[in-house]
């Protein structure tokens, strides 16, 4: 066999070979995100993510979306120049949730007993699909920073409160208010994430006083774009192909 | 090309293996037993807990036990470790086998972390509803910011029942009673597959139609943007469209079904009361100490200085949650756990009641296997070679007297 043999004899072969790689490569691509973007995301973003008594108005919508535009800033810069594909921010979402959801159920449930409605993953999609639907509608990557960014972040809280807005409805405990997810993370022992480790409800937005969330969002928006920018040249880079000329 | 296929395929199956991995490998920390790996000087020099009591050693799923006892913050507190100004009264059992239905320092619930003086003692309690079955060792434990987790003593207590009948019902400030064990499960469920159907439905969607090959030669020659269509965009905008109106919607029907919220609730708790102990009136001075290796025991000459009003006597030497007791003057009646218990561990060359006024010298030696197993000895390895303790002196009508002491300890090895 020549290596200038063709590996296919017919168009129809063609198509069809062309197909299987199609997806061989999908589904590579989802378990290497998968893999590569979990553990980015419990690295960064961990504790806010795990329980649901640090799932609060200042920190965790901040820190959720700008640790989690990564991954598809990259993938879709990648997706988006070589091929005109428009769901890299999407695909990596799905491998994510999947990650999550698998280590959450077995590993926090199965194996520790952690209630799952106590340490449930964040809802990432909603930011996720506006992104890579700016992307397609505009095919500029300054504007999918600049709109898809901000709509990511600014999507973040809403697309997660009607998971946790029960969980914030008031208690009284002996004495004490705490809300539904307060009460979750002092009932449900874990001796190695002290209440003094939580970092919720800091920060210097006190004179917004009630509405943090909005201004939260914001900040968290602002951030998203730079830190889109700068991952969607990662992409870029890391998915450029470079032929090195023989001695 | 079958070579191709074969190539790829076994790389998707490596990705696969690793990412699987991967995603296992993080579980919250489960386990309880540090209390022996723990430093020395952090077990002796930090909190002492005594007058320790565990409820019950057996519990069924869904009744309660407690734990109960006193701690003293140490005060000479080693400079290594930061001063308990921010801690949490936290219990050391392996993941939420029970859940901690309350706990309180001093009389006041302490959900949140607190400020801890040095020095002095407070009065604490845990109420623990049985969740898991099964035998588990139940510690004491408080955990200090830029310090670790400081474990106490622990007992083994027996869950019996099934996991399946525990309940939690909690009554909301809005009148609602709940199980938090499963509340909002089915809520979390059904949003969660919804957003995953939906981006599903959008890889789909490309999905269809040829995606890397043909997508790639054509961007090469420059007709990338041949391949969206007019019906791309109106499906994308039509994505786009969607997601947001469901955000809109799904947010606002939430608020009207919760309309009461609040934010979660955190911030130091100071001015925790501590508790209000008469000055001893008992003087004890380390004249010297040693540990002998050999022999598995420690051996003080300590001065003892009466200035009370009745005659006392030394009955017990308490560090690290052992208790070493000269049986002739104290008993243990609380069950205290047996491997932390040295009923005639403490011995005295001369245990005569000490009169008032009076002043002796006195050698006492504690003798425990415990030094060894619970690694106390290791103590002698630590860089600056102090022991601390504390001493429990008794008059005739069984009144008690507690003094703590801190001195250097040398080693014996012969
Ligand atoms: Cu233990």
């Amino acid at each position: 066999m020549s290596a200038s043999q063709s590996a296919v004899r017919s168009r129809a072969e063609a198509v069809k070979v062309s197909r299987t790689f199609d997806w061989l490569i999908l589904f590579t691509l989802f378990f290497v995100v998968l893999g590569g973007y979990h553990i980015h995301y419990m690295l960064t973003g961990g504790d806010w993510d795990f329980w649901t008594d640090w799932k609060d108005r200042r920190l965790w919508v901040t820190v959720a979306p700008i640790v989690s535009i990564t991954f598809p800033a990259a993938v879709q810069a990648c997706l988006w120049w070589r091929y005109r594909l428009p769901f890299g921010a999407v695909v990596c979402i799905l491998g994510l949730l999947l990650g999550e959801w698998i280590n959450r159920y077995l590993n926090f449930w199965g194996w520790t007993y952690f209630p799952v409605n106590f340490c449930f993953p964040s809802n990432l999609f909603p930011g996720a699909i506006v992104l890579d639907a700016v992307l397609l509608l505009t095919g500029s990557m300054t504007v999918t920073a600049v709109l898809g960014g901000m709509a990511y972040g600014l999507l973040f809280y809403p697309g997660n409160w009607p998971i946790i807005a029960p969980l914030h409805v008031p208690v009284e405990y002996n004495g004490m208010v705490m809300t539904l997810a307060d009460l979750q993370g002092y009932h449900y022992v874990r001796t190695g994430t002290p209440e003094y480790i939580r970092m919720v409800e800091k920060g210097t937005l006190r004179t917004f006083g009630k509405d943090v969330a909005p201004v939260s969002a914001f900040f968290s928006a602002f951030v998203s774009i730079l830190i889109y920018f700068l991952w969607h040249f990662f992409g870029q880079w890391f998915a450029s192909t470079k032929f090195v000329e023989a001695a | 090309m079958n070579i191709l296929k074969d190539k790829v395929a076994k790389l998707s199956f490596v990705a696969l293996l690793i990412t699987l991995t991967a995603a296992m490998f993080y579980t919250p920390t489960a386990s309880a037993h540090g209390e022996k790996s723990q430093a020395a000087f952090m077990r002796m020099r930090t909190i002492h807990w005594f007058d320790l009591n565990w409820s019950k050693e057996e519990v069924a799923v869904n009744d309660t036990m407690t734990i109960s006892g006193k701690f003293f913050v140490f005060s000479g507190w080693p400079e290594t470790v930061d001063k308990p100004e921010i801690s949490f009264l936290n219990i050391g059992i392996p993941g939420p086998v029970f859940i901690r239905a309350g706990s309180w320092i001093g009389g006041q619930l302490v959900p949140r972390s607190v400020s801890l003086e040095l020095g002095e003692t407070y009065e604490f309690k845990v109420l623990l509803k049985a969740r898991r079955p099964g035998d588990w060792h139940v510690h004491t434990m408080l955990n200090v910011k830029g310090g670790g987790p400081i474990i106490g003593p622990g007992k083994w207590v027996t869950v019996t029942g099934s996991m399946g009948s525990f309940v939690n019902p909690i009554t909301t400030l809005t009148g609602e009673t709940l199980d938090l064990e499963t509340y909002n499960l089915s809520n979390t469920y059904f949003w969660h597959a919804l957003w995953y159907g939906l981006g599903l439905l959008w890889v789909a969607y490309w999905a269809r139609k040829p995606l890397f090959i043909p997508r790639s030669i054509a961007v090469e020659a420059g007709k990338g943007d041949s391949l969206i269509t007019p019906l791309d965009k109106k499906v994308t905008l039509g994505f786009a469209v969607g997601t947001i109106l469901i955000v809109a919607v799904s947010m606002s029907s939430t608020n009207e079904k919760y309309p009461i919220t609040v934010p979660l609730q955190a911030g130091l708790l100071r001015g925790i009361k501590s508790l209000e102990l008469p000055a001893p009136t008992v003087a004890v001075k380390i004249e010297d100490a040693t540990y002998r290796v050999p022999g598995r025991a420690m051996q003080m000459t300590m001065t003892i200085t009466n200035n009370g009003d009745s005659p006392v006597r030394l009955g017990e030497f308490n560090t690290a949650g052992v208790r070493f007791m000269d049986a002739a003057v104290a008993q243990d009646e609380t069950g205290y756990p047996d491997d932390l218990l040295a009923e005639e561990g403490l011995t005295s060359s001369d245990n005569s009641p000490i009169a008032p006024g009076q002043s002796k010298t006195i050698q006492v030696t504690a003798s425990d296997a415990a030094w060894e197993v619970y690694r106390l000895a290791d103590l002698i390895y630590d860089p600056d070679s102090r022991f601390a303790g504390l001493l429990f002196f008794f008059d005739a009508a069984g009144n008690r007297q507690m003094v703590t002491i801190d001195a250097p300890l040398i080693p014996t090895f012969i």
